[in-house]
């Protein structure tokens, strides 16, 4: 009786006000934090690449081929937090096997599938081709034969055949854009349409998932960026650092005001949840919402940003100030996906409780298993610098530039 | 069509192949046959090893129980929430004299005060009871250390089952 009260006690010392009992332990850790984020990544990293390809913003140029390998890098990491985070991850593969048409989660494999192999993999090969074949002349040993593999024994190079990679590769372009916005905007929908949680249910959540998203993965692509210039103790591009800048700005706006909308109409609507995720807001989300998110993530780098569209400081202050914001971004962005998904989940559906939530450092979800699949696609996206280096792409001949 | 379309449409080509023979392979023979899932889990559950026997398996040989349940609060209850599984007891019991039971046959009798809060211990989330309905969905709450705890005068520890009648409480 005594140790059955002892349990009892130690459960309930979690909780606060009422609970339901499934909802005293948080099933979607830190873990699933991570799936929106690196997901968000991917789809920023890209949109940025198709600025310079599809909207011919050439100033961007530098930093093209870092954004398709960057995105690539984190699209192949992407699924493993959520394998990582099933009981059985040797039966993830089902989820493909056998699909169900009603199932949120299963169409977005195939969702995911497409933006790799049709989307990303495309792309990057179109674009490397030429290169490629080229890498395979000059180089020897395991290299030589990397590149002949991932060109599949490819020997043309006629400007006629590099005008249709072109070609091809701005088709891709044009359709991996809504592609991005379908995958990005799916992991919203996946949150936004569960009616039971007023926390996540509004139309505006994939919409705003997108936007966080292209702001997030800019960000990642101009922290890589100025990191990169520096490891290879180069000379940053500044203008097209300022240019990155200026759309990372206009995005952050867009991002900006349309959580604020959505919170406006939250406090506007105040439906009977509103008490509770008020205060949810005030309570265990304060510093998570207002400081990591709001402050440091958000009116930060619209401020600073802003300052900057009208004057600019010293090149050497500025870089530092970009490096700065960058991680700044994508720290909120990350405190966003948490405020998301753990607070989505520390309050009772019932309206009348909280759980709290506190997450270890090792075990399967852990920070350092979340810290590994951060870690992850860096060493992927090193290695893929190594193999295909943007800035050693051969110039084209000028008919061969095609589209 | 140039050499190296042609050879991206063969990888592609064998990729989704490889997909296909996958999905057949590994698609469980009896998938879909009637619904989206596994048309053998159903036999399968069907013939896992059963526990419980139910409670008109316990009103055969146990009818003055069963009656003295019929018209107190716990007539709702099945034997075996409190009794635990007996569909060995009930096959075989029979076959035995009244208090010659093997231990093997012999079903749980909970009389320990323990036993009822498991039901009973307050409970701020559970409906209360109203003293004015005989709704016996709802369940009387008491706090098991308080409530009625020992002889003041000998000092022993009172058992529920002592004031109360667990089939008639």
């Amino acid at each position: 009786m005594e140790q059955h009260l002892q349990d009892l006690y130690e459960v309930l010392s979690k909780v606060d006000g009422y609970v339901y009992p499934n909802e005293i332990e948080l099933n979607w850790s830190i873990l699933i934090v991570l799936y929106p984020y690196i997901t968000g990544l991917v789809a920023g990293a890209f949109i940025l690449a198709s600025l310079e390809r599809i909207f011919k913003v050439h100033i961007l140029k530098p930093t093209y081929g870092i954004a398709l390998l960057t995105a690539f890098s984190f699209m192949l990491v992407a699924t493993m937090p959520l394998i990582s985070h099933l009981g059985k991850p040797f039966r993830a593969y089902e989820i493909m096997i056998t699909p169900h048409s009603s199932s949120a989660m299963a169409i977005f494999g195939f969702v995911y599938l497409w933006y790799l192999m049709v989307v990303l993999l495309l792309e990057i090969w179109f674009d490397y081709r030429r290169d490629m074949i080229i890498w395979a002349q000059e180089t020897t040993g395991v290299k030589r034969f990397l590149y002949r593999v991932l060109s599949l024994w490819t020997t043309d190079i006629s400007p006629k055949a590099v005008a249709l990679d072109n070609r091809i590769g701005y088709i891709v372009t044009v359709i991996g854009i809504p592609s991005a916005f379908l995958l990005h905007g799916y992991v919203g929908f996946i949150f936004g349409s569960i009616k039971a949680n007023p926390w996540w249910s509004t139309v505006l959540m994939p919409v705003i998932f997108l936007f966080s998203a292209i702001v997030s993965g800019i960000a990642l692509v101009m922290l890589i960026y100025i990191l990169l210039t520096k490891v290879r103790k180069l000379k940053i591009d500044m203008e097209c650092l300022d240019t990155i800048a200026k759309y990372l700005f206009y995005i952050l706006i867009i991002d900006f005001v349309l959580e604020g909308l959505d919170q406006i109409h939250r406090i506007y609507e105040a439906e009977e949840s509103f008490e509770v995720l008020h205060k949810l807001v005030f309570g265990k989300l304060f510093f998570t919402l207002f400081f990591m998110q709001g402050l440091f993530g958000t009116i930060l780098p619209l401020l600073t940003l802003g300052t900057f569209q009208f004057y600019k400081p010293k090149e050497k202050i500025r870089k530092i100030i970009y490096l700065a914001i960058s991680a700044l971004i994508l720290i909120g962005v990350f405190f966003m996906r948490w405020n998301v998904v753990i607070g989505g989940q520390l309050f009772s559906k019932s309206f009348y409780g909280y759980t709290s939530f506190k997450t270890g450092m090792i075990g399967s979800e852990g920070y350092l298993m979340a810290a590994v699949w951060l870690i992850v696609p860096f060493i992927i996206l090193s290695f893929l610098l190594w193999l295909l280096p943007p800035w050693k792409k051969k110039e084209e001949l000028p008919e061969t530039q095609g589209l | 069509m140039p050499q190296h379309l042609k050879r991206l449409i063969g990888v592609f080509a064998v990729f989704i192949i490889l997909f296909l023979i996958l999905h057949y392979l590994l698609t469980p023979s009896s998938f879909g046959e009637l619904g989206h899932y596994r048309a053998k889990a159903i036999p399968e559950n069907a013939f896992k090893e059963l526990h419980y026997a139910g409670s008109e398996q316990c009103s055969k040989c146990h009818e003055d129980i069963r009656k003295d349940k019929a018209i107190g609060f716990h007539a709702k209850l099945k034997c075996e929430v409190c009794h635990g599984p007996g569909l060995k007891h009930a096959l075989y019991a029979g076959q035995f004299k009244a208090g010659q039971l093997p231990d093997s046959l012999l079903l749980y009798k909970p009389a320990e005060r323990k036993d009822c809060a498991i039901c009973h211990q307050f409970n701020a989330a559970r409906l209360k009871i109203q003293f004015d309905t005989i709704n016996t969905s709802m369940i009387h709450q008491i706090n098991a250390i308080e409530h009625n705890p020992f002889d003041k005068i000998t000092k022993v520890e009172f058992k529920c089952i002592e004031c109360h009648n667990p089939h008639q409480p």
